[in-house]
């Protein structure tokens, strides 16, 4: 310990003695472990499991009947019509499953109707959305069943936001002018990514403001803001006809998530998913080859096709840049060393083994991780706040746990040894005596 | 204690190869105090760098206190550096925003003393050059004599068993020279062997033993004599 110690005071003298190379060395090093951190985090926040406590029992189901002759689609659509979740609801094989698909609005509340109606991020679900992904009540609770209803869940922020407190159970909201009740308030939560909507590549967004019945958005012509596909529909146009119209034909914008608790409940899931898409093709209703799809949550992004390829793009470019960094950052560490050859040498002649030598460069690669490891904090940020003004989707996505930061700290250590090791090779093994006759 | 036979050191460049030393022997026995001189670039101090195994060598045989140090690890080879051999180099060689406390301490860390057993062997030797009370000092707020003594205050705070100086006075007025000698002397009563490099031939005289270096080989003279008059 006080070796150590008496190490970081030398380290810290050879910095004192020529710092702005230091100084540049750790800006150079910094800036390029920073923009490969702030990459590092999007990529982590988009790869991992969201929801590791049951991501093995959740699966999203696409059915192959849609109509038009094609003998050959083995691709499913990405969303279903309303009268394919009517068939497939309440299959009795399910723990859990509700269809959905997002929207948006203006709210305001009923005692400041003068105000300007907010915009509101809206998820049209059923009853089971919570308990499909664990979302967490801090007031009420969800609805009793899947009918059309006017009552919303709302999320913390939103009831913070239109009534600057939580507990707004019983409260009333205006919602696009239609006067709906508060029938839930929703804890802190946000799901990371938020694979139950990667269509589009939305899963980077945050959660929604408000959770509005299924049957109610039909009834109201709420439609998706995400994917709507009309399918051999023959529509006027006319939104008085509307929830009779998307109710009886191929308008498909509904995804449909079921929880199966074991591999048995797949295997009888899928057997019945098949029958139901059969018993459709004998009655004539499309022509289509087997090709329902049921992707497990982990599985949906690379599914639907629906990775981010700005991030992976961004992650090349990072992951380079950080090269060049790192390079660069040798060269100068190199000078560095080589301006302190002097000391080196001198002090291998007063009996220092090259080991004892590498626990003073041990010591000076700590004190540069330490101030590194700050300084890439710093710009990694900084990277996060321009990528985010960039791909706005990204927003949720900008904020380390502990683990990460440790991991981060982990591999600036490695890289300032990297940085250190040629540097300190060099200087250890060159010839004693030049260096010591003046 | 030191005992070298036939030993060459050939500094190889890419146009030319200097014979710096050529087949020298030599017997430096306990408790000498034994002067080395020679015309510029006769090998004087390679001769040293090589005893000090700072620099290796190419042919014949090096015996420190009857043990050869061909083949020995990098690690041996420090640690008899470290303990049994005191440096003392004609540009002190102190580090610069060290103060003489920490520069007469550095040694005595690698070979892992307490900090106790360092606080007094440090205190110890800036006793005996005379510089107890500037401990804290740097070495730029001394003189040259002044920074040449805390150099070998750093020599001998290890207690080895030989010094070797490298014209620890060239850099040095005459008075200083002296005051620097006379340390020299005193330690070598107290038992240090000391091989010295020097040009001026006073100093080769006050030394109890002669060696001469020219062109990379001793002259054979001056082996053994005890000291001759006008080097
Ligand atoms: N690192 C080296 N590379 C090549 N040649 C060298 C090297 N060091 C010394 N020499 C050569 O070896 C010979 C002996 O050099 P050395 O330094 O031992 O001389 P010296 O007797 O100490 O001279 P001075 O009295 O000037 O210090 C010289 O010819 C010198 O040019
Ligand atoms: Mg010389």
């Amino acid at each position: 310990m006080e070796a150590l110690v008496h190490n970081l005071k030398l380290s810290w003298h050879s910095i004192k003695r020529a710092p702005l190379p230091y100084a540049l060395t750790l800006l150079i090093l910094s800036l390029g472990l920073g923009t490969f951190f702030s990459n590092a985090t999007l990529y982590y926040w988009m790869n991992r499991d969201p929801i590791p406590e049951k991501s093995q029992t959740l699966f999203m189901v696409r059915m192959n009947s849609v109509p038009g002759d094609c003998t050959d689609c083995f691709e499913p659509p990405r969303v279903m019509s309303y009268m394919d979740m009517q068939k497939m609801s309440g299959s009795g094989i399910t723990s859990a499953e509700a269809a959905m698909y997002s929207s948006n609005a203006y709210a305001k509340t009923v005692e400041n109707q003068q105000a300007t109606p907010s915009q509101v991020e809206l998820r049209v679900t059923q009853r089971d959305f919570f308990k499909l992904f664990n979302v967490p009540f801090l007031h009420g609770e969800t609805w009793p069943d899947n009918n059309a209803r006017m009552e919303v869940v709302i999320s913390k922020n939103t009831a913070t936001k239109f009534f600057s407190r939580t507990d707004v159970v019983g409260q009333d909201m205006l919602i696009d002018d239609q006067l709906y009740k508060v029938i839930g308030v929703l804890d802190e939560w946000s799901m990371l990514p938020r694979l139950y909507d990667v269509n589009g590549s939305r899963s980077a967004e945050p959660t929604e403001d408000i959770y509005l019945p299924l049957e109610t958005a039909y009834d109201l012509a709420i439609q998706s803001n995400t994917q709507n596909s009309f399918f051999d529909v023959d529509w006027d146009g006319d939104m008085a006809t509307y929830p009779q119209m998307a109710r009886t034909n191929f308008v498909n914008q509904l995804q449909f998530w079921v929880q199966l608790d074991s591999p048995e409940k797949v295997q009888q899931y899928q057997q019945y998913l098949k029958n139901l898409v059969q018993d459709e093709k004998a009655a004539g209703r499309h022509t289509r080859p087997e090709g329902n799809k049921l992707d497990n949550i982990l599985n949906v992004q690379k599914a639907l096709r629906a990775t981010n390829d700005q991030l992976d793009a961004f992650a090349l470019v990072a992951s380079l840049f950080l090269l060049v960094c790192v390079v660069n950052a040798s060269h100068l560490s190199l000078n560095r060393y080589m301006a302190n050859q002097y000391e080196f040498s001198l002090r291998r002649a007063l009996g220092a083994s090259r080991w004892q030598l590498q626990s003073q460069i041990m010591a000076d690669v700590l004190l540069s991780s330490v101030l590194a490891f700050v300084a890439a904090l710093v710009f990694a940020q900084l990277g996060l706040w321009t990528i985010n003004s960039l791909l706005p989707g990204t927003r949720a996505l900008a904020s380390w746990d502990w683990q990460m930061l440790s991991v981060m700290a982990l591999f600036v250590v490695l890289i300032s040894y990297l940085v250190t090791l040629y540097p300190a090779l060099k200087t250890s093994f060159s010839p004693l005596n030049q260096q010591l006759k003046q | 204690m030191i005992q070298i036979n036939n030993l060459s050191k050939i500094f190889r460049t890419d146009l030319i190869e200097t014979h710096a030393l050529r087949q020298i022997n030599l017997q430096v026995n306990e408790g000498e105090f034994a002067a080395l001189t020679g015309p510029s670039g006769s090998g004087k101090s390679t001769l040293l760098n090589v005893l000090g195994t700072l620099e290796s060598f190419d042919q014949g045989d090096y015996l420190l206190d009857g043990r050869s140090v061909k083949g020995l690890s990098d690690r041996e080879l420090s640690a008899l550096r470290n303990e049994k051999i005191g440096f003392i180099f004609q540009g002190f060689n102190l580090i610069k925003d060290f103060s003489l406390y920490d520069n007469i301490e550095l040694p005595l860390r690698y070979r892992g003393f307490s900090s106790a057993e360092r606080k007094r062997r440090v205190e110890q030797s800036l006793e005996t050059v005379g510089l107890a009370a500037r401990r804290d000092y740097h070495p730029s707020q001394l003189s040259g004599g002044q920074q040449q003594r805390v150099a070998i205050a750093r020599a001998i705070a290890g207690e080895p068993r030989i010094l070797l100086a490298d014209e620890p006075t060239g850099n040095l007025d005459s008075l200083m020279a002296r005051q620097v000698m006379e340390l020299l002397e005193k330690i070598n009563q107290q038992g240090c062997t000391i091989l010295m490099v020097t040009h001026d031939p006073d100093q080769a005289r006050r030394a109890n033993r002669h060696i001469q270096i020219v062109d990379g080989q001793l002259n054979d003279s001056s082996m053994y004599e005890p000291l001759a008059a006008g080097a």
